[in-house]
């Protein structure tokens, strides 16, 4: 699904290029559930922008589903946006003006659903996270482990193929961020590809492969089974 | 402290720089035209203001509440009437009488030194009694207001003149002839000062009404009215009991004279006739409906700028205060931590206020600037020659204040609103919600917009109805006429001339009359009667125009019916044609044959097809034509060659020859026609004018606001995308309320701008209709304007990666 060959991200600051990644060689299969780790300013979320196509590298190669992600325009991007690609983060960015309900189905208005078919996408989505009774209320009258609820509802309305989170629980309570890594656990079991960033081992565990990033390097590629299994 | 406001305020300025553009530049474009319509309006109201018997002089008018008058105020007299006042009206000190239009001597005329040959065109002659250089105060520069006009023949002229035609010496005394008439020399009594602009007099030549008598026992006849009433009352006069007091004048004067001559007209005098009072500072502004001679302002207008500033200005402090509630996000920080400081409300409201004051400061110092640089486009505008009173001791003060009132006014709501927010709900984040969705700026934008549309439709009506009088059939063929003035001096000579005019291969037609359908020449007013009912019914006052037998074919009138005048000399002196009105308002199916008597009788002969003689703001009113018994004050020409200059230089050629010692005077007829909506094409431009700034100002304070919306949205706008907007879906997200607001305007403004054109309309008896198009052409110049200010923010916003404003906190 995913093939990175030989990445390279970099800053210029005057005559001088640092690096933020810098050989990076990956591949994804469908329905892998991945965990990147690593100190902070290892450059987790440089990688994770780049696979979302939020961030492009400088140098080497990414073929999302055998398609060179380098030759995608802007329209494409949105193309994939819409059907292929949810995010989570860390600071939940909901948008403050439109109630939960709201905030859930915006991607479905975007895919041109109409209000009658969304309805019970929403309603569906509601139900399973639990918090129904807050569709009403918004963003900023939610706790964290609430607001991060939507905004992982509003991530996967839309069934992407490949699910995005950085640092979903980061702002979150212990128990808080069970319940979110529960609910991935969930969405690998029926298919979904995720791909997250955490500072947690316990997280991690959630998944069955861990990256380990230290200063622009894959530095240990893992399958959490074998993790276990040597413990 | 308030060292530390100013410091603080002027760092906030150079630290926003756009919005600092955006708040002077607004602010001061508003100013700078709010001084420059303050000065205008001020001027027209300052009008004889400055007598120092200011509230006893008057002049007085005649009243009619008959129905049947177009003009139901005006001020001429009979010859007697200034002796009769001041010697039966002991609470009058003294009065006088003037003539000011074309009468006579009064009006324009040939002058020359009784030494030179050379005859020069002037205007501004009036006569006067002696006393109006007293009730006037006029200032005398050699002379005395006593002496200068006590001998028949004197003339007091103004310096202006004098330095004209004596520079630096006492002219009293000097002999002058006028119209090459060596019969009867003026001599120079005095020299007055010139008449400041702000008098509704003009005059720069008077000539002494002493020993002067028009006609046989004209002094004394109670027939005609000519003549132009001033007075000063004495101290204490009640003004009501006085104007009662001078029905007296009807009663023994007016009616005896109709009644004498068995007039019918006696009755409509006896039962409509009064006299009033008017005070002379009214004359210029409160004089719409009165039918005098002078160039006259018009209080409606100076109050519709008045209200157009005041609005301007409103303008311009609603961009200030919405950028200022805007950016409070950015503030509400520096709020909650001041106060956490131990900052108190009042000491942060004196804060913002002192920037806000600062920023008018600032502003009013460049809109000064900005008026002082426009003002000659703007005189231009307004047909003014206003200058700045930098040189006056009010001047600057008055700056300083406006700069505190427009500070405070200005700063009053966002320096509260901003004080009222608590350290905790800026900590929590909990402000920038309500800043989003203020009901209060959108109100205002509306605001904005609204007087935008309203303005924008008004000056498309105004254009169009100007398009209209300048394109719609007036009845005559107004191009390709040239008026050649002073004629009447060629006396005998007349026939040759046009003869020898009408030679040149490039004239197709030449003819001549006093009376044109254009102002500024010859017009009377004549009461008329079918014959033999002169005493029955009380008979249609008309134009009466005497003109050359060639008169309608030379101005391509229609005649309906009948033929016109005879080319022979002695042919039909006693014929009239008449116009269409004419014939309707005497009830005359088949006038040819019938007779009209004025005093005499006149068979009609014809009827011509009603044309415009004046104004279109009138009614076509009746007219009648006689024919010029030789010379007249104009002879017209209709030009038929592309080369004008070459034409005017044959015509020239022709005239000098005739008369040499008099240079020629010409006018186009379709410029003079124009210039009779100068004051319609004026109103436009300066509906055009505001309605392009407040367009201005609303947009910078648009541009100001989308620029602070879009920051405000940079992270909504990021979600967005990744969730699979498109970039026309965004941009119709950011460009959408404002749209709904410039819509919102439309709906409120149409009515209104809808209202007030309507009203402005019916000053034209000839009209155009309002059209829904209008309002669209309006709406859509406006909305695309607007989205054309937002769409900058919203495209930059739409195209800009959605990393940047996600990445990290
Ligand atoms: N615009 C930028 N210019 C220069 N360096 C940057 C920029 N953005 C990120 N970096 C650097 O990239 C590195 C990796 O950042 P990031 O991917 O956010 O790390 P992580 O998510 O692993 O903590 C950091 O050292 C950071 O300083
Ligand atoms: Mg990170």
């Amino acid at each position: 699904m995913i093939q990175l060959k030989n990445l390279e991200r970099y800053y210029k600051s005057g005559f001088q290029k640092s690096w933020v990644l810098k050989g990076i060689n990956l591949d994804v299969k469908q329905g892998e559930f991945i965990t990147i780790m690593g100190d902070s300013g290892a450059g987790k979320s440089t990688l994770l922008q780049i696979i979302g196509m939020l961030d492009a590298a400088n140098k080497g190669e990414y073929n999302f589903f055998d398609e060179e992600v380098h030759r995608f325009n802007e329209k494409k991007r949105t193309e994939l946006y819409k059907h292929y690609i949810g995010f989570v983060f860390q600071a939940y960015h909901l948008i403050d003006d439109l109630t939960v309900y709201e905030n859930i189905e915006t991607p479905l208005i975007y895919r041109g659903i109409k209000s009658k078919e969304r309805k019970p996408l929403v309603a569906e989505l509601l139900d399973r996270f639990n918090i129904v009774a807050k569709k009403d209320l918004f963003p900023d009258q939610l706790s964290g482990g609430q607001q991060q609820l939507v905004g992982l509802a509003r991530a996967i309305i839309g069934k992407p193929k490949l699910l995005l989170a950085d640092e979903p629980t980061g702002n979150l309570h212990t128990k808080q961020g069970e319940e979110i890594m529960k609910l991935f656990k969930e969405l690998h079991a029926e298919g979904m590809t995720i791909i997250q960033v955490t500072h947690s081992e316990k997280n991690a565990e959630y998944g069955d492969r861990i990256i380990y990033l230290e200063d622009g390097y894959v530095r240990e590629d893992k399958n959490v089974n074998e993790l276990l299994e040597k413990n | 402290m308030f060292r530390h406001h100013i410091k603080i305020g002027y760092r906030n300025l150079l630290k926003n720089k756009t919005y600092s553009a955006i708040k002077i530049g607004g602010f001061s474009i508003g100013i700078a035209a709010f001084l420059l319509i303050t000065l205008f309006v001020k001027e027209e109201l300052s009008y004889d203001q400055f007598y120092s018997q200011q509230d006893r002089i008057y002049r007085v008018l005649n009243v009619s509440t008959n129905p049947d008058f177009q003009v139901n105020e005006w001020p001429s007299f009979s010859a007697p009437i200034a002796n009769l006042l001041n010697t039966d009206y002991p609470e009058i000190e003294t009065a006088g009488r003037l003539i000011v239009r074309d009468w006579f001597l009064a009006g324009e005329n040939q002058f020359r030194k009784s030494t030179e040959n050379q005859n020069n065109y002037e205007e501004g002659f009036a006569y006067v009694d002696p006393s109006l250089l007293d009730i006037f105060e006029i200032k005398m520069i050699y002379g005395t207001r006593e002496e200068s006009l006590s001998k028949p023949f004197t003339m007091v002229i103004s310096k202006k003149v004098a330095d004209k035609y004596f520079p630096n010496q006492n002219p009293v005394g000097e002999t002058i002839i006028l119209n090459d008439n060596s019969e009867e020399p003026y001599t120079i009594g005095g020299v007055m000062q010139n008449l400041p602009s702000n008098t509704h007099l003009e005059f720069d030549f008077l000539l002494t009404f002493v020993g002067v008598e028009f006609w046989d026992g004209e002094q004394t006849d109670w027939c005609c009215q000519n003549y132009e009433p001033y007075l000063r009352v004495k101290p204490g006069t009640n003004i009501q009991q006085l104007e009662e007091k001078l029905l007296a004048i009807k009663e023994d004067y007016l009616l005896k004279e109709l009644i004498d001559t068995e007039n019918a007209f006696a009755e409509v005098v006896k039962n409509h006739r009064s006299f009033r009072l008017q005070p002379i500072e009214n004359i210029h502004l409160q004089s719409g409906v009165i039918g005098d001679n002078f160039k006259h302002g018009d209080l409606r207008v100076v109050q519709l700028f008045g209200a157009i500033a005041i609005f301007i200005l409103l303008l311009a402090c609603i961009n200030f205060i919405n950028l200022f509630t805007a950016k409070s996000a950015n503030r509400a920080k520096e709020v909650g931590i001041r106060k956490v400081a131990g900052s108190f409300k009042g000491e942060l409201v004196r804060q913002f206020l002192t920037e806000s004051i600062l920023y008018s400061g600032i502003s009013i110092a460049l809109g000064t600037t900005l008026a002082y640089l426009s003002l000659p486009f703007f005189n231009q505008l307004a047909g003014k020659n206003i200058h700045i009173p930098m040189d006056t001791y009010w001047f600057f003060p008055s700056l300083v204040l406006l700069t505190l009132v427009i500070g405070l006014l200005a700063g009053m709501y966002p320096s509260f609103y901003l004080s009222k927010f608590q350290p905790i709900d800026v900590l929590k984040g909990n402000i920038s919600k309500g800043i989003k969705n203020s009901r209060l700026r959108s109100s205002m934008v509306v605001f904005q917009f609204t007087t935008s549309i309203v303005l924008v439709v008004s000056a498309l009506v105004v254009y169009n109805q100007m398009q209209f009088i300048l394109k719609s059939k007036v009845g005559f063929d107004k191009e390709n006429l040239v008026l050649l003035h002073g004629a009447s001096t060629l006396g005998d000579k007349t026939k040759a001339f046009k003869e020898e005019l009408g030679r040149l291969p490039m004239i197709e037609d030449v003819t001549n009359s006093s009376s044109f359908p254009v102002d500024g020449t010859l017009r009377n007013n004549n009461q008329f009667w079918i014959n033999g009912q002169q005493k029955i019914d009380k008979g249609v006052s008309a134009q009466a125009w005497r003109v050359a037998g060639n008169y309608h074919s030379s101005m391509k009138m229609n005649l309906l019916k009948g033929r016109f005048f005879a080319e022979e000399t002695n042919r039909d002196s006693f014929a009239t044609i008449i116009n269409q009105t004419m014939a309707e308002k005497l009830g005359l199916e088949n006038p040819i044959g019938e007779q009209i008597w004025n005093g005499g009788a006149w068979d009609i002969i014809g009827v011509v097809e009603d044309f415009h003689f004046e104004n279109m703001k009138r009614e076509i009113r009746p007219l009648v034509f006689f024919k010029t018994r030789g010379n007249s004050a104009i002879i017209a020409a209709r030009i038929q060659s592309e080369d004008f200059s070459k034409t005017m230089a044959s015509i020239t050629g022709v005239w000098n020859k005739f008369m040499p010692n008099q240079p020629i005077r010409y006018s186009l007829l379709d410029e003079s026609y124009a210039e009779m909506y100068a004051e319609t094409e004026r109103t436009g431009n300066v509906f055009a004018a505001c309605a392009f700034l407040a367009i201005l100002i609303a947009c910078l304070g648009l541009f100001g606001l989308s620029t602070f919306m879009a920051e405000q949205r940079t992270k909504e706008i990021g979600v967005r995308k990744i969730l699979g907007a498109s970039s026309s879906n965004l941009f119709q997200l950011l460009t959408y309320d404002y749209l709904k607001l410039v819509f919102i305007s439309m709906i409120i403004g149409a009515p209104i701008a809808w209202y007030l054109m309507k009203k402005w309309l019916q000053y034209f008896e000839y009209r155009i209709d309002i059209v829904w198009w209008f309002f669209i052409v309006a709406g859509v110049l406006v909305a695309g304007i607007a989205l054309l200010t937002v769409s900058r923010q919203a495209l930059k916003l739409t195209f800009s990666n959605p990393v940047d404003s996600l990445r990290n906190e």
